[in-house]
């Protein structure tokens, strides 16, 4: 049975989702599945590890790994898959992953394949296939030679997994001795915490001409707010002044492609459909069952904004309690 | 001793041999011009445009009043030049006169003269009424244009004065003849000089005019007035067809290292030679959309800037110091200017001298993107998406023909041997809106029982935006992989919806072999109503009022054949907007604009939509993607998109049009 171990991302304490899909997808390929945990004091964090399919959580707890660097990182990594023998070497294609990665990958003399969205797993073999050119194409990758297989895998490319809470894993805690450490982290400083910017948000609710006024945006404001979103405009809404130009989705301003795109209002000219068309899910809620935006949706909600957000609002926010 | 000549030959050689100085320094910085010029063929056909828009003021009269002030004055000058000529020769050589062309002929001269020095003198009065008074804003304020016109109105009335009392103490049978001169002989009382007197005033008066005729000279090539030098060559080099493609760049050539213009001296000798033309009279100001909407940029002013920018680094380019003349892009001339600029023509179009202004500013930008990388924002996506997807909207080639799905349009590989090629364009492909218009057109070809096929994927962008925002080298790449796709499959025939497409098809890809007949929508279902394979039965009881495109019409010539359409359909009013044809003004989209903000002033869209509005139509017609976009959201914008409807022709048609 082929190895895999595979570098888990916590951030604070609290695990990423892109490492559970990792998990499970070498568990369902038949692996060995090891888990690489770093941090300062992370070992809780086993436990649910485990419920997703690891065999084995590999521990590394110090000071220095409070918050991540990819000199420390990287040197913790190395050691676990020096222990490990692994055939392969998983880490979403996250900032993270694609930042320490490489790094362990030079250090182990490993071939890399990075950005995957599938895996095909064939014993000792795995077939990766990753998009080229803007996603005009795609290749084939696979493997020459005998050293552990490294992978970075897109987030969400792979299926969502199931906790099994009747799973568990076996601990081992690795020390590392850090040598040379060039970098350390001091501190983390946030950006303002108030809503996030488009971009960057995995949730966008954006408004268009049909929100009438700028005062009428606190209504898309208030959904943003309990679902932790962004806040978005039309072209229309900006150049009507009601909201600013940094706000602005479409050609001539954001491209954004967040997790959900809640579009309220915005019938979806071109101009718009071209800066957020990539979202993973799209919402749209219009009055206008020809409106265009409703061709791109994958949910469609023919009715008035002015009724339907705040009903929205109303019932998430009772969810959350 | 006769002190005439003595006097009049050193002050003559003096002051004709400082304006020729002067205007061998201007020929000289317009040959130091590095840029390439338009191939220059078809004498004949210049020559004949020369004497129709020189002498027969032809372009100067599309404005009525102005022109007839002008032509007043051109041809006043003309005639009374050959009075001065026989004024200077007389002074060196006394007694000298044109009688002997004989005595009839002499008589019908020297009326002339005196006619039209009244002419011109009217006409330098009505001038002064403008400026002075009417003000428009067209002219602005120059202290150089009312010199200008202080110099021919003393001209004028020194001829008058010393013709008057030529009459009275030599010459009373000039008299018979010069009916104004002697008007004012007779009336304002000079006659009560004895004939001695007279002969002196009359000498003083005819030195007077001599004199103010060199200071004229001399005054010339500082003056806006240089145009009466440069109108007539640039006339005789202006690009004669409507139809004018953009100069490609060689980029096999490795010894190019500036692409489009840094400097002035990058422009062409002919993009100097129209600065020269310019006699600021504002025409193109009054039609330019970007002026009208509070952009910094006019048509008028960037030729007067830029001719300031050439005077200003004149020093170093006479001294053959290339390297220390300063940028194009100025105090003046500023990137805002360039990027203005929406390419709608309209200025070249109503320059009475044929000055080509999108020539400069394209070359501009040019330089600005390819040698700079200084662009709007959000032009980068645009480049990218052409780049990867070949189409300037973030949509996948892979989805360019699903608009025609289940519509049983044959592709070309399907149909190799269909008549014509149905070029969709990136908006018909992709644009909700523009897709409607594609396949109503689709359906009319279908009725009328045309044969065609579509490229499908193989279609890419023909690089238009890329070309006009001047990135010259993405432009040239899809340029050559269409080409290459159409010549594989053989096409003959195009016909395409987007005029944008079909300037570029038509006019631009022959430079880079494509050569094929290339129609509009517009001018094909006209050919097809015409020939009554296609019969609007169907009646609209609406008034319907049409939106030229600007690279149908200014660039293309084409302005009936959509009015033709519309007019085909029963019970249709038609009504033209206050602008229309070759003065109809911009939607704001071409030039690039399609793709960027546009922060300053109001917005061109808007504008246009107002005109629009102000026919009272119900529908809006238009016949080009970009302008059905503009005009739309001005109509969401204005709260008016209940009321009114803006469809493309081939859509109003297509309803009229039962099988």
């Amino acid at each position: 049975m082929a190895k895999a171990l595979i570098f888990v991302e916590q951030r604070e304490n609290k695990l990423k989702n892109n490492s559970f899909e990792l998990i499970a997808a070498a568990s369902a390929a038949g692996c060995e599945v090891h888990a690489a945990l770093m941090g300062e004091s992370v070992e809780s964090l086993a436990v649910e590890l485990g419920n997703y399919g690891a065999q084995t959580v590999h521990i590394v707890e110090k000071p220095e790994l409070k918050f991540y660097t990819a000199e420390a990182y990287g040197q913790a990594l190395e050691a676990i898959a020096k222990k490990v023998e692994p055939r392969f070497i998983l880490a979403s294609h996250s900032p993270m992953g694609r930042d320490l990665l490489p790094w362990v990958a030079v250090k182990l003399d490993a071939g890399i394949a990075s950005d995957c969205t599938e895996l095909e797993f064939n014993g000792d073999e795995v077939k990766a296939i990753r998009p080229m050119y803007a996603g005009k194409a795609k290749v084939e990758v696979e493997f020459s030679g005998d050293g552990p297989r490294c992978l970075t895998i897109r987030p969400n490319a792979l299926p969502a997994p199931k906790p099994d809470s009747s799973k568990t894993a076996q601990t081992e805690k690795v020390d590392v001795e850090f040598s040379n450490l060039k970098t350390k982290c001091t501190g983390v400083e946030k950006g303002s915490t108030t809503r996030p910017d488009v971009t960057e948000a995995a949730i966008v609710v954006s408004g268009g001409r049909s929100l009438k006024n700028a005062e009428n945006f606190s209504i898309l404001e208030k959904l943003a707010d309990v679902m932790g979103a962004a806040v978005g405009a039309s072209r229309a809404a900006v150049d009507a002044g009601y909201r600013p130009h940094r706000d602005q989705v479409g050609q001539t301003g954001k491209v954004v492609s967040p997790s959900l795109y809640i579009a309220c209002g915005i019938s979806g000219a071109i101009q718009h459909l071209a800066g957020m068309r990539t979202s993973k899910v799209i919402v749209a809620i219009n009055t206008d069952p020809e409106a265009p935006i409703f061709q791109v949706a994958d949910y469609g909600l023919v009715g008035d904004l002015f009724e339907v957000v705040p009903a929205l609002t109303e019932e998430i926010q009772g969810l959350k309690g | 001793m006769n002190w005439q000549p003595l006097v009049f030959i050193p002050i003559f050689l003096g002051t004709v041999g400082y304006s020729l100085f002067q205007f061998s320094k201007l020929f000289r910085l317009m040959k130091a011009c590095d840029g390439t010029a338009r191939p220059m063929h078809q004498i004949g056909m210049r020559i004949k445009e020369t004497l129709i828009n020189v002498l027969g003021q032809k372009a100067v009269l599309r404005e009525k009043k102005a022109g007839l002030m002008h032509t007043a004055i051109f041809w006043g000058f003309i005639i009374i030049t050959v009075g001065t000529l026989e004024q200077f020769i007389s002074t060196v050589a006394p007694g000298f006169t044109f009688e002997f062309i004989g005595d009839g002929a002499y008589a019908a001269l020297i009326f002339l003269q005196d006619l039209f020095t009244f002419l011109v003198l009217a006409a330098v009065l009505y001038a002064f009424y403008v400026r002075l008074i009417k003000k428009p804003e067209r002219l602005g304020k120059s202290k150089d244009a009312l010199n200008i016109l202080y110099f021919t109105g003393a001209l004028m009335i020194s001829i008058f004065l010393m013709n008057a009392f030529h009459i009275l103490a030599d010459l009373p049978w000039y008299g018979d003849t010069m009916v104004f001169s002697k008007l004012i002989a007779s009336t304002v009382g000079f006659d009560a000089l004895n004939s001695q007197a007279s002969h002196h005033w009359y000498l003083g008066f005819k030195w007077l005019h001599m004199l103010l005729v060199l200071g004229f000279a001399v005054y010339i090539p500082h003056s806006k007035h240089l145009h009466v030098v440069a109108a007539a060559p640039n006339t005789f080099f202006k690009t004669l067809s409507t139809e004018k493609p953009m100069q490609p760049i060689d980029f096999e050539d490795e010894s190019l290292e500036q692409y489009g213009a840094a400097k002035v001296t990058d422009l062409s000798w002919k993009d100097t030679l129209d600065l020269y033309a310019c006699t600021e009279c504002g025409r193109c100001q009054d039609l330019c959309p970007a002026w009208n909407t509070q952009k910094p940029l006019s048509p008028k002013l960037i030729i007067s800037d830029l001719k300031k920018n050439l005077l200003k680094n004149q020093k170093a380019i006479l001294g053959g110091k290339k390297e220390e003349v300063g940028s194009l892009i100025d105090e003046n001339v500023t990137e805002d200017v360039i990027w203005a600029c929406t390419s709608c023509r309209a200025c070249e179009t109503a320059c009475p001298v044929f000055i080509e202004q999108t020539d400069k500013i394209y070359e501009s930008r040019r330089h600005l993107v390819m040698m700079e990388a200084k662009f709007p924002n959000e032009l980068q996506t645009v480049f990218k998406n052409m780049e990867t997807n070949a189409t300037p909207w973030a949509f996948p080639a892979e989805d360019r023909a699903n608009w025609a799905q289940g519509l049983e349009i044959p592709t070309i590989n399907e149909n190799p041997n269909a008549e014509v090629l149905l070029w969709v364009g990136c908006a018909g492909s992709y644009d909700d809106r523009n897709k409607k218009v594609v396949q109503a057109f689709a359906r009319l070809l279908k009725k009328a029982q045309v044969s065609f096929a579509i490229l499908g994927k193989e279609e890419k962008c023909t690089g238009d935006p890329a070309r006009r925002i001047g990135n010259e080298y993405l432009f040239q790449m899809l340029a050559k992989e269409n080409v290459e796709t159409l010549n594989r499959h053989q096409v003959k025939t195009i016909i395409t919806s987007c005029p944008h497409c079909f300037n570029t098809l038509k006019n631009e890809y022959p430079d880079f072999g494509g050569k094929f007949r290339v129609f509009h929508h517009s001018q094909y279902l006209a050919r097809l109503v015409n020939t009554g394979k296609l019969k609007p039965n169907k009646s609209l009881e609406e008034t319907v009022t049409y939106h030229d495109s600007c690279y149908l019409g200014r660039w293309n010539n084409v302005y009936e054949q959509p009015r033709e359409i519309l007019k085909s359909i029963p019970s249709t009013r038609f009504i033209e907007m206050k602008q229309n044809k070759e003065k109809g003004m911009c939607c704001g989209a071409g030039g690039g604009r399609m793709w960027m903000e546009e922060t300053i002033g109001k917005k061109v869209n808007i504008a246009r939509t107002e005109q629009a509005l102000d026919t009272n139509a119900g529908v809006v017609a238009a016949a080009c993607p970009f302008c059905m976009t503009m005009l739309t959201d001005g109509m969401k914008s204005k709260d008016m998109s209940e009321k009114v409807q803006v469809k493309d022709i081939s859509e109003v048609l297509d309803e009229a049009t039962t099988d």
